[in-house]
């Protein structure tokens, strides 16, 4: 764990022109290039099936790409897809689903402490005062010997995002953290990630969230059809957009 | 009160109806008190009272039948906690007993094998399994054929699911085969073929060959249902763990198997209700379990004609031990479900 620790300089994350199609559809990414700094929240926005997901998927190693490199905390990745490099990448990148993905056969302490435990190899103990402790900091202490099933999403969201930082990680993904969830439980979800984001974690985020991307982001990310459309920072995107696609797309958002 | 007046409207609706349901009740009622009357006054009951230790133990040393009634015992006590301790209330961990259970099941096999065996190191008289008969030999079939074809059929499901083409394709054949023969064919090919394929010094007992081939054949039909679990698990549980950096080996143990057989478990539970069932066909083989030990009563002269006695004792003993199976099978089901599926979807 001591190699390749990224200096101050290095981003988090580099793609260099990346490439993936499924199957025999249209490209999914096409020619990616981009980069995410240490310490930033760089949100991702676009339409439905413009790649969002498919894009923060390969920075784990989720999904394979076709061509291009990756570059993630100084682990290299490219088409290839070595599985021990993504391993190494996985035990410091973080990820956060739609649908949640709990466990559901284990309880809310378990999760959290399943992957400390048997991929870190850290002690029960400890790992178990850490889940508290997480637990603790998303409000939802009192919940740690029930399943999953037995609480509502919003809360299901936050011990998903505890899950991930149990691993202490550097990198921290998020794919429509709150699409899946009730209008009245989107704020809680969006309260322990601005916590997290004012710790200075690094965040990816994928999210329709136009009023937590304006507070929180530092850059945005705007995608279409598997292409970089525009990446500019968080003031100038929402102010003045330089591409008239862009500017159509938070048109629609805001009506 | 409200349900009577329900019945009575029903049937005075329906003349064709409760005429039927006349007949059928007055049916009931005669087969009962037949049964009853010749259970009570015509049955001779000396072929089940007099063989008692028989149906027990078979032809376990007299002075030893202590051995097996000790095993039962503890069967039977370790049955009643399963059964009657509290479960743990939702939002607690379960307590030290709950977690120990499982494990005390698992002893029960191995410590039946020592008690039984004796010999060596255990300070008690060597037995040959030989001796071994009845109900004791019943359950040993069960318990040894099971815990052999679970994790059989694990692999087994493993293989019909996996990737690689040989490992797949070689399951299916081997479940497809296994479910078209009849089981005692199997078990007959097993008294057979399994010495050829060991060497000639190592000579297997007949009660090993017929535990390997009927686990042999029961781990087809286990796959099966697990296969039914694995594929319920949706991709995403696989991908969630892959995001924790669990490998392969670890999300398959730890997240996909776990809930695959927890979903497998009722259907699971039938397959050992009627692996206990079909032991009794190990009594054409020559082995003395319940059904051989009353096979082997009846040619006795003294107890000639006895037939009817011996098969409905029989049925009860099997009826029991069957409810008794599905009583633990749904406490084990209520105990680890349920999944509570995520709400919202
Ligand atoms: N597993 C898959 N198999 C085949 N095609 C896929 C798969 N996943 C995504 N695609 C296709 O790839 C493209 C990009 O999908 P992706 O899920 O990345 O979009 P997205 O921007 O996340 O959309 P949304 O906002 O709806 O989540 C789409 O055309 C989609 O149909
Ligand atoms: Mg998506």
């Amino acid at each position: 764990m001591t190699t390749a620790l990224p200096s101050p300089m290095q981003p988090a994350i580099q793609a260099s022109a990346i490439c993936k199609r499924y199957d025999q559809g249209p490209a999914a990414l096409d020619q990616v290039s981009l980069e995410v700094r240490l310490g930033e929240v760089l949100v991702v926005m676009g339409p439905s099936g413009s790649g969002k997901s498919t894009l923060i998927r390969t920075f784990n190693g989720l999904e394979a790409i076709d061509a291009g490199a990756l570059n993630v905390l100084g682990i290299h990745l490219d088409a290839d897809h070595d599985e021990r490099q993504i391993r190494r990448i996985r035990r410091r990148v973080g990820m956060v689903f739609q649908q949640f993905n709990l466990f559901p056969h284990l309880s809310i302490l378990d999760n959290i402490t399943l992957a400390p435990i048997r991929v870190q190899k850290r002690s029960r103990q400890e790992a178990e005062s850490q889940a508290r402790q997480l637990l603790e900091q998303m409000g939802i202490a009192e919940h740690i010997h029930k399943r999953p099933g037995q609480l509502s999403g919003g809360q299901q969201q936050r011990v998903a995002i505890a899950r991930a930082l149990a691993l202490k990680p550097e990198v921290m993904l998020f794919d429509e953290p709150t699409s899946a969830l009730d209008p009245e439980r989107v704020k809680e979800v969006l309260d322990a990630m601005r916590a997290l984001a004012s710790q200075g974690m690094t965040m990816v985020v994928v999210t329709h969230e136009l009023g937590f991307a304006r507070e929180v982001a530092d850059r945005v990310l705007f995608m279409d059809a598997g292409r970089v459309v525009e990446l500019n920072d968080a003031r100038s995107f929402f102010h003045h957009a330089e591409e008239e696609r862009s500017r159509r797309f938070l048109n629609q958002m805001q009506h | 009160m409200q349900r009577r007046r329900q019945l009575l409207r029903h049937l005075r609706r329906h003349p064709l109806d409760s005429a039927l349901s006349l007949a059928i009740v007055l049916l009931l009622a005669w087969a009962l008190w037949a049964t009853g009357q010749w259970v009570v006054e015509v049955a001779d009951w000396r072929v089940v009272s007099a063989n008692l230790p028989l149906y027990v133990s078979g032809a376990y040393p007299a002075d030893q039948r202590w051995r097996p009634l000790v095993w039962l015992g503890l069967i039977l006590t370790l049955t009643l906690v399963t059964l009657l301790w509290p479960r743990p209330r939702s939002g607690q961990r379960p307590g030290p007993m709950r977690v120990a259970l499982p494990w005390l099941w698992l002893l029960m096999l191995p410590l039946g094998l020592a008690v039984l065996a004796g010999g060596a190191g255990t300070g008690l008289t060597a037995v040959s399994s030989r001796a071994w008969g009845g109900l004791v030999l019943t359950l040993l079939l069960t318990g040894a054929s099971g815990l052999l074809a679970l994790p059989l059929g694990v692999i087994l499901a493993l293989g019909r699911t996996s990737d690689l083409p040989v490992l797949r394709h070689g399951s299916r054949l081997y479940i497809d085969l296994m479910r078209a023969v009849p089981l005692i064919a199997v078990l007959f090919f097993g008294q057979l073929l399994v010495p050829l394929f060991l060497p000639v010094e190592l000579e297997i007992n007949r009660v090993v060959r017929a535990v390997v081939a009927f686990a042999l054949f029961a781990s087809a039909y286990v796959a099966e249902d697990v296969r039914g679990g694995l594929q319920s698990i949706p991709p995403t549980q696989r991908e969630a763990a892959a995001a924790l950096g669990l490998n392969a080996w670890q999300s398959l143990q730890l997240v996909v198997l776990p809930q695959a057989l927890q979903i497998a478990i009722p259907a699971l539970t039938n397959q050992a209700i009627g692996l206990l069932q079909n032991t009794s066909l190990m009594a054409l083989l020559g082995l003395v379990e319940l059904l051989g030990i009353s096979r082997s009563l009846l040619a006795n002269p003294a107890f000639i004609g006895r037939h009817l006695e011996v098969y409905v004792w029989l049925a009860a003993l099997y009826w029991l031990l069957c409810t008794a199976m599905a009583l633990l099978a749904r406490r084990l089901e209520r105990s680890v479900q349920p999944i509570p599926r995520a709400p919202g979807r």
